[in-house]
């Protein structure tokens, strides 16, 4: 229910243009702010701030790599979100917080989860 | 705890291949030459025999691996001291009752006020018949278990995402076993008739092969046809005097199909899931609690660990305890049994590859919520004792009914179980919002769902300070490069938990680690 609803969103603000911030937004306080903290400062010792971050900055490909990939304590965002959300999230991120870095096209996480064989997300059917 | 599928080769594997290429006898050879017999696995503690000879050890975390480090060094005479950060031994192993406060990293806190006698198991909730090091430990401190309900046949399938008239509304799990084993025996069946198989397989083989089938999937005698079969439940039960009951009608092949209620038919198959399952009576931390009782004095809680560093010759931990005060504890040697998502945080004296080993694993996230209900419909109304309704939103995962408490008064479900970003997703939310999404997938179950939900306790392992996450997950790569190292010592300091296990996400292997890490450290001092 919820994902579907928001990958309409996410849809509508790509065509929309400059609802892209604010989509990027409502994506990280639903999938990123519960680790990294609603204001991306983290908690130390447990989960990176992403505020004023170098690699965050740093470039797009890094980025895409590990949010569709995880790292470490991070979960794997490829199964959960669309290229076109994962880029929506990681342009927010990198423009907000004292971040001042360019946007990530949707070509760019494409081109990681093909690099790295990951299937687009489904309709969330598992198996326990 | 369900693990991911992607496991690298086990020793278990590795002998299945043998046997798949060498047959039986080449399997032999192969579990001989690893040093084993057919019984592979530990059951008892390793011994540690011929004295401590005077040393100490000093083991951090009172989860599973370091209650039982402390138990089975302690008893071999080693002078053992335990530090534990929290007021509380067990870690991961939990249990959340009336009085229960649980703070979340970035979150709010938690005072879960169930009723007496009521609880959630908020971590590991049910012990595989093999797991047998855990199984000793209840044998030894007489630790009154009872069955965990892994598999309801009764119970109910929720799944949305499908297609056709068996989606998006609950039907019973027996009903789409039955018919699904039903159609698939029958179009074998048909195909082998019609001569599909008479190349390949010889026809004393057909012959059996089609036995089975009728067998397998209920088909009538004479023409292999599938029309049901009272195995699915009846629509009214056979009773007494002119009752025999109503037969229920299969549904359509494609109906199951398209509903994928079938994907579930495996999800308690594997060896890990498989009956018999047990629980310890009254909470998941009772085993924890009866190491406590032994260890006594053995255990200080509230010692936050904050550096780890050594000599040739000693370990030296240095602490902060509940009020604030400094110390340290100087031992010949250490075991950390701390999860790596913690340890890594913490300042340790090892070698630059071990400090990189430890970051090369990471961890589960993982949420739970236990909702305490006012009266227990699932049994009284649905005939449903136990076991799990499988729900196709990966934000809920399963609802699962307590196997405790049976025709009891009220009851506590675990409302959800989830992981990796969906978990993350879910933490997000405040705790009243994890209770109303919880509750609005019950209530498309259950109509009484929400009318009885009385109070809940929430948890987001990855937020849990002195945990964060779940348990260890290694990739094939780490298994190769990190894995093998973090097994060794550094120094005088060991590591143990189930992240140094094939059984990670298992207090089993928590407590093999332990054993494994004692009998290496016993071995050095005795040689």
């Amino acid at each position: 229910m919820g994902m579907k609803t928001i990958a309409l969103a996410a849809a509508a603000a790509l065509l929309a243009g400059p609802a892209l911030a604010e989509d990027g937004a409502t994506l990280f306080s639903q999938s990123c702010a519960a680790c990294h903290q609603s204001k991306g400062q983290g908690i130390p010792g447990a989960f990176p701030a992403l505020a004023n971050n170098k690699f965050v900055q740093g470039p797009p490909e890094q980025v895409a790599h590990v949010i569709l990939n995880g790292r470490g304590g991070m979960p794997k965002f490829s199964g959960d979100l669309t290229d076109e959300q994962i880029a929506a999230v990681a342009s927010y991120v990198r423009g907000t917080w004292g971040n001042n870095s360019s946007t990530v096209a949707v070509s760019v996480v494409t081109a990681e989860r093909n690099a790295a064989d990951l299937p687009p997300p489904s309709d969330g059917q598992q198996a326990h | 705890m369900t693990q991911p599928s992607a496991f690298p080769p086990t020793r278990r594997m590795f002998l299945e291949h043998l046997a798949g290429v060498g047959g039986t006898p080449l399997l032999l050879a192969g579990m001989s030459a690893l040093g084993f017999g057919i019984e592979a696995r530990a059951a008892t503690p390793p011994d540690l025999s011929g004295g401590a000879k005077g040393k100490s050890v000093v083991i951090l975390g009172a989860g599973v691996a370091g209650l039982t480090s402390a138990y089975e060094l302690s008893k071999a005479g080693y002078q053992v001291t335990l530090l534990e950060a929290r007021d509380r031994v067990g870690g991961r192993s939990y249990s959340a009752r009336k009085g229960t406060v649980q703070k979340e990293l970035g979150g709010e806190t938690q005072l879960c006020d169930f009723d007496d006698g009521y609880y959630i198991n908020a971590g590991p909730w049910r012990i595989p018949y093999w797991h047998l090091g855990y199984l000793h430990y209840v044998r030894t401190f007489g630790v009154p278990v009872e069955l965990f309900n892994n598999d309801n046949d009764h119970s109910y399938i929720y799944y949305k995402n499908g297609s056709g008239p068996l989606a998006g509304r609950a039907v019973r799990k027996q009903e789409v076993a039955a018919d699904i084993r039903g159609y698939a025996a029958e179009i074998l069946a048909k195909q082998i008739n019609q001569g599909a198989l008479d190349e390949t397989m010889s026809k004393g083989d057909r012959e059996l092969f089609l036995s089975y089938l009728r067998n397998e999937g209920y088909l009538t005698f004479k023409d292999f046809k599938y029309i049901g079969t009272e195995g699915r439940g009846p629509l009214v039960n056979p009773g007494a005097g002119l009752n025999p009951g109503v037969d229920s009608q299969p549904y359509a092949l494609s109906d199951i199909l398209h509903s994928k209620t079938w994907a579930t038919l495996q999800s308690v198959a594997g060896y890990d899931q498989q009956r018999t399952m047990f629980q310890p009576v009254g909470g998941m931390d009772q085993l924890p609690f009866a190491f406590a009782k032994h260890l006594g004095p053995i255990i200080r809680k509230g010692h936050v660990v904050e550096q780890i560093s050594q000599t040739p010759e000693k370990v030296t931990v240095a602490y902060k305890d509940a009020k604030g005060h400094k110390g340290v504890i100087v031992a010949d040697y250490c075991i950390a049994a701390i999860p790596l998502s913690v340890l890594k945080g913490i300042d340790m004296q090892v070698s630059p590859a071990f400090k990189q080993a430890m970051s090369g694993v990471s961890y589960a996230l993982v949420g739970k919520i236990g909702i305490q209900m006012k009266r227990r419909f699932w049994e009284e109304n649905h005939a449903i004792y136990g076991g799990h309704i499988y729900y196709d939103d990966p934000m809920i995962g399963s609802i699962s009914l307590p196997s405790t408490g049976w025709m009891g008064k009220k009851g506590v479900v675990l409302g959800y179980y989830q992981f990796g970003s969906s978990a993350a997703q879910v933490s997000a939310k405040s705790h009243k919002e994890r209770l109303a999404l919880a509750v609005a997938a019950g209530q498309k179950v259950f109509p009484e769902y929400a009318e009885n939900a009385e109070t809940a306790f929430s948890i987001a392992w990855h937020r849990v300070p002195f945990n964060l996450g779940g348990w260890a997950e290694w990739s094939t790569e780490g298994r190769k490069t990190a894995y093998p190292v973090l097994n060794e010592p550094d120094g005088r300091i060991y590591l143990a938990g189930e992240h140094l296990s094939y059984l990670t996400g298992w207090q089993e292997g928590g407590i093999e680690s332990a054993w494994q890490q004692v009998d290496k450290i016993h071995k050095r001092v005795s040689a």
